[in-house]
């Protein structure tokens, strides 16, 4: 079957399922945009299905500065963020200061919209064969990178292949582990690039956008030399880099982006990026007008920046989490039922208003959930119940009570997290000990063994902060199958990982609504996990700055950027 | 003095490499390695011990200390590993900077301080005595995340006199950089004036108790001329002493200040290097802040010599 075909009989499944109420329009545009619809063809699709696009829930609230100005071209924006742990090498970053950089001047295949969906970047189109194991991205032409080389297939294929090598020292080898392998990325011709899968796997396309953010396409004859010599796709040029200081982009005047009026993309002229690592330093900052933008605001501290009336502090739908993990091959979490009643005792509203002011969506220890992920099975609530808990404790053996100890990084929200859970469990009679630990001892482990020593892997019961993730699956394939090396709970179940492979390895949505269904109702019963919350992003600028893009957080494209009168 | 002097400066060699030799060991005993500070959580057990074997880190403690001290001695101070930048000018940088800082805040705490313990102790047990004593005291129990953020607030963000960082934007001139470091300095002024104070209110009380004073006002010399000739000359000893050893602390212990006001100096560059197992830039940082530390003390002491003859350096 041909490509368009292909399309074709898949578009017309989609509308049929959105005509039988076997799917809502919300889903139907994230299923078009995995498989590589256009943002155009999606609305015509949702027009097919008769009555308004707008239909359909919204999985968060929109960002609040959506009543956007006209685009005013040049000036210098002044964003503020952490400042890169390492120097930032795109093969390797992990954290928030290198991945808001590389933002600027790489580019990936597909980017995440506000609402982690996903839209076209350097590949103009992407679709499936019919066992979904190969995808075939058509690549965008006329794209250079800033030193005036041509992009193509062969940056694509190489880009893969090294993050794919261990030499590289790339964080998605793991990432992509099982779904891609050495040798899997082919170049077809010089804009067209397959990738040959391990397996089938529906929601490969998140796996090559910049939710995985060390796929960034690199040049071809890419030598790690990044900050010294940065060449990219992006919008931006990194200018000047000092380490942990500041890092300043000029406007690439080769850029490929225009907007829908045919302006020449990016608007303003540059960007300053500050590095500051404290929280309460960086607010300072915005709030004397010394900074414009800062990517990612944290909640604790943020009270000041919603009152400030110099700023505006738009809201994610973020799917960032913060997993509660059972280590179910450590005592007493073998026993289903204790993990249960921990469960039980919590209360989730409380939690969010403590941590999060109320903002963040509630999560039920599963994560098809569908507040947060459009296209979720309806997800069973889970409301503090201590009489339940006193019976599974009961049931568990351990009526007399329970002790347990929960083990903690200090960083972020997390320490405060754990006490609400200490608080919480006490009444049902669980009593919790918190292990606090500094952040860097939290994930150091032996240089001979990480993996076997580190304790987010290995404390019984532990608290981990995720990032955002794109999809429920993108989220159980990095932590709940057997083989995932992120695995905090150690959970192997055996009909969670079949129903997974076959939920992975279709398109029909009524197909992949059951196996939801049935993967979340897994999840949440066994408990290996809690997830009692989805946290919102927020991202505070100047009242003046419009038109940033992306998810929140540090996915942040500025190549639309601007500063209004 | 001078065959004193260098016998001090002698001395300083086997501290520096015993310093040396502990930083390297204790660096070991740190959680986590190079290797994974570099590729962060994510990477895989085989990539980290890769890298790790290609920077040399998974070497014995002692061949990694012997390559490092024979090229550190020779005047190559190697590159970060981690940052991927050369070593010597992002440390000397950060002392510059942290110098800088330090010698403003020093200009501001010093006379301040040794005027109010002076007057302090001039006018022992009265209110003012009090007053001085209870307020400066005060100051220095606030510690400097507190009195900063407050002073930030206050002076940057809602009066809009100061402003929120303490470096001048490239290309201003001589007076900027002053002007961008009162802020920070004041939350150190708070922390030691309560201190430095204290001390020139002891010696000032002790030397007004010595025999020679008493002498020297029954033979009729003028108040002035006591407490200018006599008083303040040898109650400042222990102050002096305590300025030395202080001096060490404000370039390299500023790391809350260098934080807040984002202020790029050595102590904040330390606490980075120490987290990323970055060893390379800690020796050097560390063994630089030794220095100055040493040679602060050094100086204090043959002040201290200076103003009161009768003491002699010790070795």
């Amino acid at each position: 079957m041909s490509d368009d075909q292909y399309r074709r009989d898949y578009a017309q499944h989609l509308i049929e399922q959105v005509n039988k109420g076997q799917m809502t329009r919300r889903q139907l545009l994230v299923r078009a945009s995995v498989f590589g619809f256009s943002a155009t063809a999606a609305g015509s699709l949702l027009a097919a299905c008769g009555g308004s696009s707008s239909g359909g829930s919204s999985a968060s609230p929109a960002p609040s500065g959506s009543s956007m100005p006209a685009p005013v071209m040049g000036g210098t924006i002044k964003m503020i963020g952490p400042a890169p742990i390492t120097e930032p090498d795109p093969v390797t970053i992990y954290d928030q200061g290198g991945i808001v950089l590389v933002y600027q001047f790489l580019e990936y295949l597909i980017d995440l919209d506000d609402k982690n969906g996903l839209k076209p970047k350097l590949a103009e189109s992407w679709t499936a064969n019919d066992k979904i194991d190969v995808w075939t991205f058509k690549l965008r032409s006329g794209v250079t990178f800033n030193d005036g080389s041509p992009f193509g297939a062969e940056d694509v294929v190489t880009s893969f292949e090294r993050i794919l090598n261990p030499k590289s020292g790339s964080g998605a080898l793991s990432q992509l582990g099982g779904v891609l392998s050495p040798g899997g990325t082919k170049k077809v011709d010089d804009l067209t690039v397959e990738f040959h899968l391990d397996k089938p796997f529906a929601d490969f396309p998140y796996m090559v956008s910049g939710g995985n953010y060390n796929t960034a396409i690199l040049p071809r004859n890419y030598n790690g030399n990044n900050t010294k010599n940065p060449v990219g796709t992006g919008p931006f040029m990194m200018k000047n880099y000092v380490a942990k200081q500041s890092a300043s982009f000029v406007k690439n005047p080769t850029y490929w982006g225009k907007d829908a009026a045919g302006n020449q993309l990016p608007y303003v002229d540059g960007l300053e990026y500050t590095m500051v690592e404290d929280n309460s330093a960086q607010n300072l900052q915005l709030q004397s007008g010394a900074v414009d933008v800062q990517p990612q605001t944290v909640f604790q501290g943020a009270q000041a920046l919603f009152a400030d009336p110099n700023l505006r502090v738009d809201i994610y739908p973020g799917t960032g989490i913060r997993e509660v993990a059972f280590n179910v091959t450590k005592t007493p979490w073998q026993d289903k039922n204790l993990r249960q009643a921990v469960a039980y005792c919590l209360d989730r509203p409380a939690i969010n208003k403590a941590l999060y002011d109320g903002r963040s969506n509630l999560g039920y220890d599963t994560f098809w959930e569908p507040s947060v992920f459009a296209g979720s099975p309806p997800s069973t609530p889970r409301a503090q119940d201590y009489t339940k808990a006193k019976q599974l404790l009961s049931d568990g053996g351990k009526s007399a009570g329970l002790d347990v100890t929960l083990t903690v990084a200090k960083y972020l929200e997390n320490p405060q997290l754990a006490q609400l859970i200490q608080a919480q469990c006490k009444p049902a009679g669980i009593n919790v000990t918190i292990n606090q630990l500094s952040y860097t001892a939290y994930y150091a482990g032996s240089s001979s063994d990480y993996y076997g020593t580190t304790p987010w892997i290995n404390a019984a019961w532990d608290i981990t902060e995720w990032g955002s993730r794109p999809a429920p699956g993108i989220y159980a394939a990095a932590m709940l199958l057997p083989k995932a090396v992120w695995s905090s709970s150690h959970w192997n179940n055996p009909d969670f990982v079949t129903a997974f492979n076959q939920y992975e390895s279709t398109v029909d949505e009524a197909t992949r609504t059951q196996l939801a269904t049935k993967l979340s109702q897994i999840q949440q019963d066994d408990t290996p996990i809690m997830v009692p919350f989805y946290i919102t992003q927020l991202r505070t600028q100047k009242k003046n700055v419009y038109g940033i893009q992306g998810p929140g957080s540090f996915y942040c494209d500025m190549s639309q950027a601007f500063m209004a009168a | 003095m001078l065959r004193l002097i260098g016998r001090r400066l002698l001395l300083m060699v086997p501290t520096l490499i015993l310093a040396s030799i502990l930083i390297f060991a204790l660096a070991e005993v740190l959680p986590g390695d190079v290797g994974r500070s570099i590729l962060g959580p994510y990477a895989t057990q085989e990539q980290v011990a890769l890298l790790n074997h290609k920077l040399g880190a998974d070497k014995p403690l002692y061949q990694r200390y012997a390559v490092w001290a024979g090229n550190f001695v020779t005047g190559d101070w190697g590159e970060s590993p981690v940052l991927k930048v050369p070593v010597r000018p992002t440390v000397m940088k950060a002392l510059g900077n942290s110098m800088v800082l330090a010698g403003f805040a020093l200009l501001l705490i010093v006379p301040i301080s040794i005027v109010l313990g002076v007057f302090s102790g001039l006018r022992r047990d009265s209110a003012l005595d009090r007053a001085i004593t209870v307020s400066t005291l005060s100051m220095t129990v606030i510690p400097e995340f507190v009195s900063g953020v407050v002073l930030l607030y206050i002076f940057a963000v809602w009066l809009k006199w100061l402003p929120v960082t303490a470096m001048p934007p490239q290309g201003s001139n001589f007076f900027d950089r002053f002007y961008y470091l009162i802020l920070p300095a004041i939350p150190l002024m708070f922390l030691e004036l309560g201190y430095i104070a204290r001390m020139a209110r002891v010696g000032t009380v002790q030397v007004l108790a010595m025999p020679y004073i008493r002498t020297a006002v029954l033979k009729g010399l003028p108040r002035r001329r006591v407490i200018f000739g006599h008083v303040l000359r040898n109650a400042m000893v222990p102050t002096v002493t305590v300025i030395g050893s202080q001096v060490g602390w404000l370039i390299g212990g500023l790391v809350v200040i260098e934080t807040l006001f984002v202020y790029p100096g050595i102590g904040k560059l330390m606490v980075d290097a120490a987290q990323t197992h970055d060893v390379p830039m800690l020796e050097a940082a560390v063994l630089v802040v030794a220095v100055i530390y040493m040679v602060a003390n050094l100086i204090a002491d043959i002040i201290v010599a200076l103003l009161n003859p009768r003491i002699r350096m010790g070795g």
